[in-house]
């Protein structure tokens, strides 16, 4: 099976939004929800760089390591998931997310959160695949369809990539080739590479870029 | 399965258990017929009645320093109940879809501000009422009855504040049930007695030109 | 001509050797930046911009984003593996092993010792140790105290405990319906511990006596009468911890309660750490006063439910206390007999 994976090469990131756009408009996310988001560094100054980031789906996912009621699961693609009819919005896999990846429609006083909802690298949730139920719940299911998240898809610069593990890697690797450079690009393995953290399904986590 | 008997039959048979009990209750007292009383009035019972009514919202004021936590927890709790009851979003949300009549409901803040004032003056009162041994002597089944199963009816329903899980919904739905079942029989029929026997009172006593 | 040879080939060896050591400078004095930056990667040679970019985000540097909310321009969130690390590494397991370690103590001391006994038996005689309020104050704490207790531990052990009981779907709505009461209640208890504040601290101030009675572990060992006033210092030190305790639980609680304020992810963080030590700690020292309040010590309990204790009780535990509250009523009864006021109503239940 592949191990699904995003990577934001921070050399070609333009901040243009568009996969925040689409992934809003693709998954239908509830109002004040935002599963991707383009963070700016040294905006304005010698030095930016922009990066879009999202869930990225961690082999040692400590959102499912300290979930309350253990909503969360790993497909066979290496796609973290959680199960919105179990979870009960307490907000702790915000807290230890290295990404802020976990989204809430609400922020209410006495801790009024509504249910988690999170990227789920356009593969739906526990729910039929492509059944309406699942779309209203999780948004759309490309994966199902053979097709790749559209936040990728939709990226103009060919900054954000997003598929197997492998191929990514080798496409990064042929740009690092040409560029003769290795530059800054946004990739994720494990979260924090400390054991001790449930593991997913025989995935073996190997952090892409970075330093 | 369970839901749709809370949701179905339960709910129907708690309806008409409350409704028909409740005017039952005040019919029956109506009809009590008292004595004529051929005495010279010498005052109006219908401002006794009134102030009567008005008058004992407030406390003796011989009384105050002895009932203050009555008084406080007392108005926290049943002002706060009225408020929850039918100001609470979920609540009129329920109205509205029972009776086609909707209004603005509280906000979440206030509505939840209210319901933990609401507990705090439930869980003193009763609390209260349990360690002062005039009290506890006075006290019966009923008493506890009454205030034990208003406290589970705002429990569940506090339990099932975040709206998602149907188990929950239908469970405060069931508490609330048992409740309606058990209101025409206990003292929490004072709910709808209190104006009229305060009037009752309040007119016997504005008749003889004595104040309530 | 030898000479001429000889510097011929001296010239050649020069040559040669120069040659060979500007091909060898060549080729290994590029190599010394590679070679610094080796030893000590700070210094010297250009550091790659993206390592720097890279260290800058690690640490937590803020950069901007469009999208709005809190922290929402931080792109990586340093504080959450210590937070996974303290809850799940240590909260979870120490907390495990700290409550049931005290309740088997609790257990084995009274299969050894079993409860202490009134010394000469009761009296039948009784005097009142707590008035009507103060017994409310008391168990509007305990109620409160144990809905948020249980409720707080069902979220923090219920994964591991009930999740095999009730099941995935079961289990979610049993934490859903905790942790909305949990939130709604905690609040209250803020009420409650200021309510035993203000009921209690004048007794609970630390008092001569106290050091004694603890160095004699409460009579425990040293032998002899440990001499104590209204409250001993045992019960002096519960105080203290249940209150500040309390009041570490409703600030750390509001923070996390009342989220809607801009507190970011750090804040609530360091919240929660001090809300689960100081909820362990507190839960785990009420174990040993509900012992001692009902198995332990004979005789306790009733000053708790109706508020008197046998008069044998007090003279043993609390002799200090027993004798004002006898310097007290003696007052009483002579100002009754000589002025004749305040007739019947100073009854002590009316005392609320």
């Amino acid at each position: 099976m592949a191990r699904m994976k995003f990577l934001c090469d921070a050399e070609r990131c333009i901040e243009c939004n568009a996969c925040v756009t689409a992934c809003k408009n693709e998954n239908e996310v509830p109002w004040g929800v935002n599963r991707r988001r383009v963070v700016t560094i040294n905006d304005g100054s010698p030095g930016e760089r922009s990066m879009s980031v999202a869930c990225m789906h961690c082999s040692d996912a400590p959102c499912a390591a300290v979930c309350p009621v253990d909503c969360f699961y790993t497909t066979d693609d290496g796609v973290v998931l959680h199960d919105k009819d179990i979870c009960i919005g307490c907000g702790y896999c915000f807290y230890a997310c290295p990404f802020g990846a976990p989204q809430f429609p609400k922020n209410e006083a006495f801790g009024s959160r509504g249910k988690m909802d999170k990227c789920t690298f356009c593969a739906g949730g526990p729910l039929p695949d492509n059944s309406p139920e699942e779309y209203a719940s999780y948004g759309s299911n490309r994966l199902a369809e053979g097709k790749l998240p559209l936040c990728a898809e939709m990226c103009a610069t060919r900054s954000l990539i997003a598929g197997d593990g492998d191929v990514v890697s080798e496409i990064f690797r042929e740009r690092v080739t040409w560029r003769g450079s290795a530059g800054f690009a946004w990739g994720w393995g494990v979260a924090y590479n400390k054991s001790g953290i449930r593991k997913g399904k025989a995935i073996e986590g190997n952090a892409v870029g970075g330093d | 399965m369970f839901a749709q008997l809370v949701d179905g039959i339960f709910w129907d048979i708690a309806l008409w258990v409350f409704g028909i009990g409740v005017l039952w209750g005040i019919l029956s007292i109506f009809r009590v017929r008292n004595k004529p009383d051929y005495s010279e009035p010498r005052g109006s019972g219908t401002a006794g009645a009134v102030g009567a009514n008005l008058r004992r919202f407030l406390p003796r004021t011989e009384l105050v320093s002895r009932t203050r936590l009555h008084i406080v927890a007392g108005y926290l709790f049943h002002l706060g109940l009225f408020a929850l009851l039918f100001f609470a979003a979920p609540h009129v949300l329920f109205f509205e879809a029972q009776t086609g009549l909707g209004w603005t409901p509280m906000p979440y803040w206030a509505f939840i501000i209210t319901a933990q004032l609401s507990f705090l003056g439930l869980m003193l009162l009763w609390i209260h009422r349990v360690m002062h041994p005039v009290t506890r002597l006075l006290s019966d089944l009923d008493d506890h009855l009454a205030a034990i199963l208003t406290f589970i009816v705002m429990l569940t329903g506090c339990m099932a504040l975040i709206g998602e899980f149907e188990g929950l919904r239908v469970l405060h739905r069931f508490t609330v049930e048992l409740l309606m079942v058990y209101f025409p029989f206990s003292r929490l029929m004072h709910a709808f007695m209190f104006i009229p026997s305060r009037a009752f009172t309040g007119a016997w006593f504005g008749r003889r030109g004595v104040k309530a | 001509m030898a000479t001429q040879v000889q510097t011929a080939n001296r010239h050649r060896r020069i040559i040669v050797w120069s040659l060979m050591l500007l091909i060898a400078l060549m080729l290994f004095l590029p190599l010394i930046p590679y070679a610094l930056a080796y030893v000590s990667p700070e210094a010297g040679g250009v550091p790659n911009p993206g390592t720097e970019l890279w260290r800058a985000v690690r640490s937590g540097d803020k950069g901007t984003s469009q999208v709005q909310g809190v922290d929402t321009g931080v792109l990586i969130n340093e504080y959450g593996e210590a937070w996974r690390h303290f809850r799940m590494e240590q909260l979870i397991p120490f907390g495990a092993m700290l409550m049931g370690s005290v309740l088997v103590l609790i257990v084995l001391f009274y299969l050894v010792s079993g409860p202490l006994r009134i010394p000469g038996g009761a009296t039948g005689k009784k005097i009142q140790r707590f008035s009507v309020f103060e017994r409310t104050t008391h168990w509007f704490t305990v109620s409160l105290f144990w809905l948020l207790a249980l409720t707080g531990l069902i979220l923090l052990y219920g994964r591991f405990v009930l999740i095999p009981v009730l099941g995935p779907e079961g289990f979610g709505l049993t934490a859903s319906a905790c942790k909305e009461a949990h939130n709604l209640f905690g609040p209250l208890f803020l009420v409650a511990i200021l309510m035993m504040l203000l009921t209690f601290v004048k007794d609970n101030i630390y008092a001569r006596g106290d050091i004694t009675w603890l160095l004699k572990g409460g009579g425990m060992f040293g032998g002899g009468h440990v001499s104590a006033g209204r409250f001993n210092a045992g019960e002096k030190i519960w105080f203290w911890i249940a209150v500040l305790g309390g009041l570490v639980l409703s600030a750390s609680g509001l923070v996390l309660d009342l989220a809607v304020f801009g507190q970011g992810r750090e804040v609530m963080a360091i919240s929660h750490v001090l809300h689960g030590i100081a909820a362990l700690v507190v839960i785990t020292v009420s174990f040993g006063h509900i012992y001692m309040g009902t198995a332990g010590v004979e005789g306790t309990i009733s000053s708790m439910t109706n508020g008197y204790v046998d008069e044998a009780w007090a003279k043993s535990h609390h002799d200090r206390w027993y004798a004002e509250m006898q310097a007290a009523a003696g007052d009483d009864e002579a100002e009754q007999a000589g002025g004749g006021a305040a007739a019947g109503v100073a009854s002590p239940v009316a005392n609320d």
